[in-house]
């Protein structure tokens, strides 16, 4: 059960190890909730298991199903002369070591080691007094990471934050392709570690890189209990779980770490089967956790805004600048302000980086125009500085709840239903967008229900396993491609005029733009397949074009219209034409009202779908 | 016609369903730090190379603050940080450095130890001597030190 027979307590400190032992089982701190959140314990069915599946984590053999034997073998291993004196186990586990002490009153003289040099040389150099939890928004054309990552940065007073310590949780492989990566992910193959960088490393890697925004949450935790955080992450150094995309991801292994700082926090109790990085967020808020938000920018951000402020020309001037053919003394020469020329050069400087990331062009071109428009912005002096610091959008945590429940009524072809609706994550296009990407879209396992009275029947109308749009419009500087991908079962009119459950496979792709008076409107081709013993020969596979826009008339009333058109040309071969329009009203941050009409014309029928909801997120 | 249809729609699923795996391995954030960001090495780029792959250990909390096992003076720490950080990050400070302003300029500022009622002293001087500083595309992180050390040195 120890750490092995062979290394020795002494006669008299063997007595002095049973009697701390039987303490601690007299206190029961086996049972402790903080020993449960320091080895990462979760109720079974029939105990306990650990999430942790690195057996160096634990020092009895059944350590990671049984928190008494480890609780036995770490005390011992405390008190035993250690088999690595550099790295002792009282110094390795050290806050396992400084929360049994005070429960249990060590006499120090006892120990094998005077003192945890390597930590203590750490903590000096580390000096953590504040922590924060850092949430990356989502990336720009990518809806799934609209889940983000969460991590904590260990912070010094008295230093920037792009000097704080990252402490991250991530899979570590080299798999290089997606879908591979993507199953493994999911299946649990890949192992997590847990990291840590220099927080500007974080801020490179997705503030210039993927052009994501960043939520800095500042915790109200004392030095006391960013101490015990830091304390635990060192225990878990060079320890690894099997990672899972959905519920032992990232996010849920930080939860531990805030535990082990402020364990009234219960945020690893949950039974939920995925944790969202943003209800993380919600949850610390909720425990009253949070002290300030702060908002850092991406490039692309900054860019989108600092080019808001100039003509189309200054625009242009800007990419020519960036691109070489503008040369930036011409644009000092010219006969505009100071604040002009510093506007353009900033811009061009920006734009070209972002471009070099895109790799659109080599480092050596880069570098030497790099360095050929910075020397060109240093003459302009610190007056001339533009404004480059984008107002935050609103706060993603005050954003809707993931899920949403909806009822309503509605009539089809004259026939009355009441619908419920149910989804478990996560926006739509017509949900208020505060705190969200707009013209992002990711649904899971949508479901729709509806009864109908003349028929007095239900019917599933709709479940949409998945449902993903990512609108990004396309302007001067950006040119994204706007794709959509969807599957699912719905249901579909057919030639004998009833509506047939069919499985749906969907995907599209095009372009979307922004305009003040439209709002953002796309234009995509898709194609789509249908699956069904109701059609004869099974199957129909199409092609067509579709068009939309969606916008914000006010800040809590949107407006979605869609015309698709589709050719079916094989297996049962008919021609589809539909038109729809949904507006949406948001009565509160979790509230909204909704009004949807479809025309469709299939297989050359005709058939109008209405209904009004209730929507409540949750 | 038809053959076009399936192989079109074929062609759109997979272009789909590789932008979506590729943009979930590279983007969806829970863990893929250790295979985002491409090795850019070289000075005057984004060098995020180097702080990817540290497993929490001597090497991570070490490469911010330090080698762990050796017993330098905190004066090295704050030497290695300076060095380390403007490798890292030379181009947002050379931009910071063109425009006068900056967190990263800020930063530099802190790990040099300038109080606070100098730094925007020291950015003005800095600004106005960029092209003493970053003396050619190719200049290393030790000339950029030697550089700023010496520019903030001439009266």
């Amino acid at each position: 059960m120890c750490a092995g027979s062979a290394q020795q307590i002494l006669g008299a400190d063997a007595a002095y190890v049973d009697s701390l032992i039987k303490k601690a089982g007299q206190k029961q701190l086996h049972q402790n909730r903080y020993w449960h959140i320091l080895l990462h314990y979760k109720k079974t069915l029939t105990g306990c298991k650990s999430v942790i599946d690195d057996p160096r984590f634990f020092l009895a053999r059944d350590g990671k199903h049984n928190p008494w034997a480890e609780l036995e073998a770490t005390l011992r291993a405390f008190f035993t002369t250690p088999d690595d004196p550099a790295n002792p186990p009282l110094c390795r586990f050290i806050a396992r070591y400084a929360w049994l002490k005070e429960q249990l009153g060590f006499d120090e003289s006892k120990l094998p080691v005077a003192s945890c040099r390597k930590f203590n040389q750490t903590m000096d150099v580390i000096r953590p007094k504040s922590a924060a939890l850092i949430f990356p928004a989502a990336y720009m054309n990518n809806p799934a990471s609209m889940f983000g990552h969460t991590f904590i940065n260990i912070e010094t007073e008295t230093r920037s934050k792009l000097l704080s310590h990252a402490v991250n949780y991530s899979a570590f492989t080299t798999e290089k392709n997606g879908l591979v990566f993507a199953l493994k992910g999911l299946s649990g193959s890949y192992k997590g570690y847990f990291s840590i960088l220099p927080y500007y490393g974080k801020v490179q890697e997705y503030s210039d890189i993927d052009q994501r925004d960043i939520w800095e949450y500042r915790l109200n935790f004392n030095e006391a209990e960013v101490k015990k955080m830091v304390m635990h992450i060192w225990e878990l150094q060079g320890i690894y779980s099997y990672y899972y995309f959905f519920d032992e991801n990232c996010s849920y292994h930080i939860l531990f770490l805030l535990e082990a700082g402020r364990p009234a926090l219960h945020l690893t109790d949950r039974p939920n089967w995925w944790v969202i990085p943003i209800d993380t967020v919600r949850e610390l808020e909720d425990a009253h956790a949070i002290a300030s938000a702060d908002y850092r920018p991406s490039r692309a951000t900054k860019i989108r805004y600092t080019a808001s402020f100039m003509d189309t020309q200054q625009q242009i001037t800007a990419i020519g600048l960036s691109w070489g053919t503008v040369e930036p003394e011409s644009v000092l020469r010219a006969d505009i302000p100071a604040k002009a020329k510093a506007g353009m050069l900033d811009l061009a400087a920006e734009y070209l980086q972002y471009s070099y990331v895109k790799k659109e062009l080599e480092k050596e071109r880069y570098t030497a125009l790099f360095l050929k428009l910075l020397t060109a912005r240093s003459t302009l002096g610190t007056k001339a500085a533009p404004e480059l610091s984008p107002p935050a959008p609103g706060d993603p945590e005050k954003g809707h709840a993931s899920n949403r429940m909806g009822i309503g009524f509605g009539a089809r072809k004259g026939d009355w239903f009441e619908e419920l609706r149910l989804r478990p994550a996560y926006h739509t296009l017509i949900d208020h967008d505060a705190g969200y990407e707009r013209g992002a879209q990711i649904q899971f396992m949508n479901m729709a229900l509806r009864y109908y009275h003349e028929k007095e029947t239900f019917e599933l109308k709709s479940l949409d396993v998945i449902d993903i749009i990512s609108l990004s419009p396309r302007d001067l500087l950006f040119k994204p491609f706007s794709w959509k991908a969807k599957t699912g079962f719905r249901q579909q009119l057919m030639p004998d005029g009833d509506n047939h459950l069919i499985y749906q496979l969907n995907t599209g792709g095009g372009f979307a733009y922004r305009s003040k008076q439209l709002g953002l409107y796309y234009g995509m081709v898709e194609g789509d397949l249908n699956l069904s013993g109701s059609f004869k020969e099974n199957y129909a596979l199409g092609i067509g074009a579709s068009a939309g826009l969606k916008k914000n008339v006010t800040d809590r009333w949107t407006v979605f219209l869609e015309a698709r058109s589709l050719y079916y040309g094989l297996g049962d071969e008919h021609k589809t034409y539909e038109l729809t329009m949904k507006h949406s009203f948001a009565l509160s941050a979790q509230r909204s009202l909704s009004w949807e009409v479809t025309r469709t014309r299939t297989f050359g029928i005709y058939e109008t779908d209405a209904v009004f909801m209730c929507n409540l997120f949750f | 016609m038809k053959k076009i249809i399936l192989a079109l729609f074929i062609c759109a699923v997979a272009c789909n369903l590789a932008y979506a795996g590729a943009a979930l391995k590279k983007n969806c954030g829970c863990g893929l730090g250790s295979i985002l960001f491409e090795n850019n090495e070289g000075l005057m780029s984004q060098t995020a190379a180097a702080t990817t792959n540290g497993i929490f250990g001597n090497q991570t909390f070490g490469i911010s603050s330090g080698t762990l096992e050796c017993n330098q003076p905190q004066e090295f720490y704050g030497s290695l940080m300076l060095h380390r950080f403007v490798a890292e990050n030379m181009d947002n400070l050379a931009k910071d450095i063109s425009r006068g302003q900056g967190e990263s300029l800020e930063t530099l500022a802190i790990l040099m130890n300038v109080p606070q009622q100098q730094r925007g002293e020291f950015s003005t001087k800095l600004q106005s001597n960029f092209g003493r500083i970053f003396t050619s595309p190719q200049v290393s992180e030790e000339e950029v030190v030697a550089n700023i050390i010496a520019v903030t040195k001439t009266a």
